[in-house]
């Protein structure tokens, strides 16, 4: 498909995004959300999981780190703020994100492969446990967030607006790492980093700067998150199903693209949501044979069992 | 005298932590696979023990034989029609999401079958504790540990003594030189599979005459693994052993020291600082997933 049928594809779909909270139940709405939730967490982890190929198994660790660092910050520093508490939160959350990043970038960026996911899932436990046991974060008991909405709206419809928007940031930010001379040099060291190195891409540079800017991303979409649940513990943020569905959406949608992401995730919030939200008690059994078929009869996405090699 | 039965205690759990990384280090070594089921499996172990021994009034230590030949089964068969497959079509990281997959369907299974309540495993002579001066040894335990280790040394004399041991371990070193040699390479990989699923749930049956346990500890124990694994040496008995020793030590001392509610804290951050410092463990075996 060329560059303008793509265009017509992402402007009919944000706009029909805009008008969905208008023409659908509020149930709708929250899956809605959990859409477009999904959506940009896989394409914030895609910035270095797709682009680079670093596969981080522990990403919720900034979705935790974000949600209880932005929300310790409103509702400490700035109480009864409202909005300009919540912009707020989501900078502290993106910052903080940022700043844990680079300090385990340089270490943990050694590793390749299956150690890199290894020790990314070993640093969301030990932020996780340390969240839980230390009694000034509120891990274990909890931490209540300002109920926040504007113009009018619903809340769902609220944090729908919200989510709708930092997609569509994320989305911007994948679109111009993708097509500038960075992704061009993820790229190369997805597919052999040695080689690029020898030619000359700043490999070390390059993935330490996705690492952080996933992070930052990842966080600032904790904090809108952790505002649209209202009330969060550890147990409710630092989560490895996130870590590991924000894999599964781009392995669905095909991964290393920008389009997967959504797909992936529509795909699968509409499987688990809508049509298994009545079978609770086989819930997991049917995510867990959805993954293993994935991962056999369509190992390079839902698109590419359309695509010919 | 505290810190003497402190020693104690961590020795007891590191066994059982050994036993149950020993399989996921095997198939870690030689198919370079993450065995994410790692934990549902030692839970089914444990169920299975749990059922003979509730039902059936077979001692849980007697049950291990029994449950390890059935897992033997389960496991090879799992390995040559899923596992295999998931590889061959796909890469090795999506191989962990088959195998996280597989372990949501047995969490959901056993929760359905056995109810998500706690369960544990008392036989009658669990009640006399042994008093060696200022230790006190719960009888069950002392037998859990040895028990532990005499499996992982029947898996040692396995692994370099007989011609399957040797089979596996050429197979790891380098498929293709193996298959020159008329190794059939699929088939070694449903054995190793199937002894690490065997030695999986010989742990569970241990694990459910030393603590209570549910569905959901699966991932407890396959994060157990995974640190055994990057402590100890990835690939061979003797790793899993240090490793396991250690990591009880390290658990059970952190929640006297510091307080007991950092262990697993503390467990994850050696992890990760051994990944970041000496990646191939303390005994730094060099099996084909380690390069």
């Amino acid at each position: 498909m060329n560059r303008t049928g793509w265009t017509l594809i992402g402007l009919v779909t944000l706009a029909l995004a805009i008008a969905l909270p208008f023409m659908v139940m509020p149930f709708y709405v929250r899956v809605g959300q959990l859409i477009l939730l999904s959506s940009a967490l896989a394409l914030s982890w895609t910035l270095l999981g797709g682009f680079a190929g670093y596969w981080s198994f522990g990403h919720s660790a900034f979705i935790g780190l974000g949600a209880f660092a932005g929300g310790l910050f409103e509702t400490g520093v700035l109480p009864g703020t409202g909005l300009w508490g919540f912009a707020a939160a989501i900078l502290v959350g993106a910052g903080l994100s940022a700043a844990a990043a680079s300090a385990v970038a340089w270490p943990i960026l050694r590793l390749r492969g299956i150690y890199f996911a290894v020790a990314m899932l070993g640093v969301s436990q030990v932020l996780a446990e340390l969240n839980n046991n230390i009694d000034a974060f509120k891990g274990s008991m909890g931490l209540v967030l300002p109920r926040l909405s504007a113009f009018g709206l619903r809340p769902e419809a609220f944090f729908y607006d919200i989510l709708l928007l930092a997609t569509v940031t994320v989305f911007l930010i994948a679109l111009w790492v993708k097509t500038s001379r960075l992704g061009h040099g993820l790229l190369a060291m997805r597919e052999d980093e040695d080689t690029a190195r020898m030619l000359g891409v700043p490999t070390e540079r390059y993935k330490v700067a996705m690492f952080v800017l996933s992070a930052a991303l990842t966080g600032a979409l904790g904090v809108i998150y952790a505002h649209s649940l209202g009330y969060i513990t550890t147990s409710s943020v630092y989560r490895t199903d996130f870590s590991l569905n924000m894999i599964v959406y781009n392995l669905l949608g095909g991964i290393g693209t920008i389009a997967g992401p959504f797909i992936g995730s529509a795909v699968m919030v509409v499987l688990t949501q809508v049509f298994l939200g009545r079978l609770l008690n086989i819930h997991m059994f049917v995510t867990g044979a959805l993954l293993v078929l994935l991962v056999l009869a369509a190992p390079r996405g839902l698109p590419g069992l359309f695509r010919r090699r | 005298m505290l810190a003497i039965q402190t020693i104690a205690d961590g020795l007891v759990l590191g066994g059982l932590y050994a036993l149950s990384a020993v399989g996921f280090s095997l198939i870690f070594g030689v198919m370079g696979v993450v065995n994410l089921s790692h934990g549902a499996i030692v839970m089914i172990g444990a169920y299975l023990t749990w059922f003979l021994w509730h039902a059936g009034g077979v001692d849980p230590l007697l049950a291990i034989p029994l449950v390890m030949a059935v897992l033997f089964a389960a496991g090879y068969a799992a390995q040559r029609g899923l596992i295999q497959l998931a590889v061959e079509r796909s890469s090795l990281l999506a191989s962990m999401l088959l195998t996280f997959g597989m372990a949501l369907m047995i969490r959901n299974t056993l929760v359905l079958v056995f109810s998500p309540d706690l369960r544990s495993i008392t036989p009658a002579y669990a009640a006399h504790p042994l008093i060696l001066g200022a230790v006190v040894l719960d009888p069950l335990r002392v037998a859990a540990l040895a028990a532990s280790l005499v499996l992982l040394g029947l898996l040692a004399f396995v692994l370099q003594k007989t011609r399957t041991g040797r089979t596996i371990r050429a197979t790891a070193q380098q498929e293709l030189a193996a298959r020159l040699c008329g190794v059939n390479a699929r088939h070694v990989y449903g054995l190793t599979f199937g002894v690490a699923a065997a030695f999986a749930g010989a742990s569970g049956a241990i694990l459910g005459i030393v603590l209570p346990f549910s569905p959901p500890d699966e991932s407890l124990w396959t994060l157990n693994a995974f640190v055994v694994v990057t402590l100890g040496g990835i690939g061979s008995p003797s790793g899993a052993l240090l490793g396991g020793l250690l990591l009880g030590l390290i658990s059970t001392g952190t929640s006297q020291v510091i307080g007991p509610s950092f262990p697993n804290a503390m467990m994850f951050l050696i992890l990760v600082l051994m990944l970041l410092l000496r990646p191939s463990g303390l005994l730094g075996n060099a099996f084909a997933g380690s390069r």
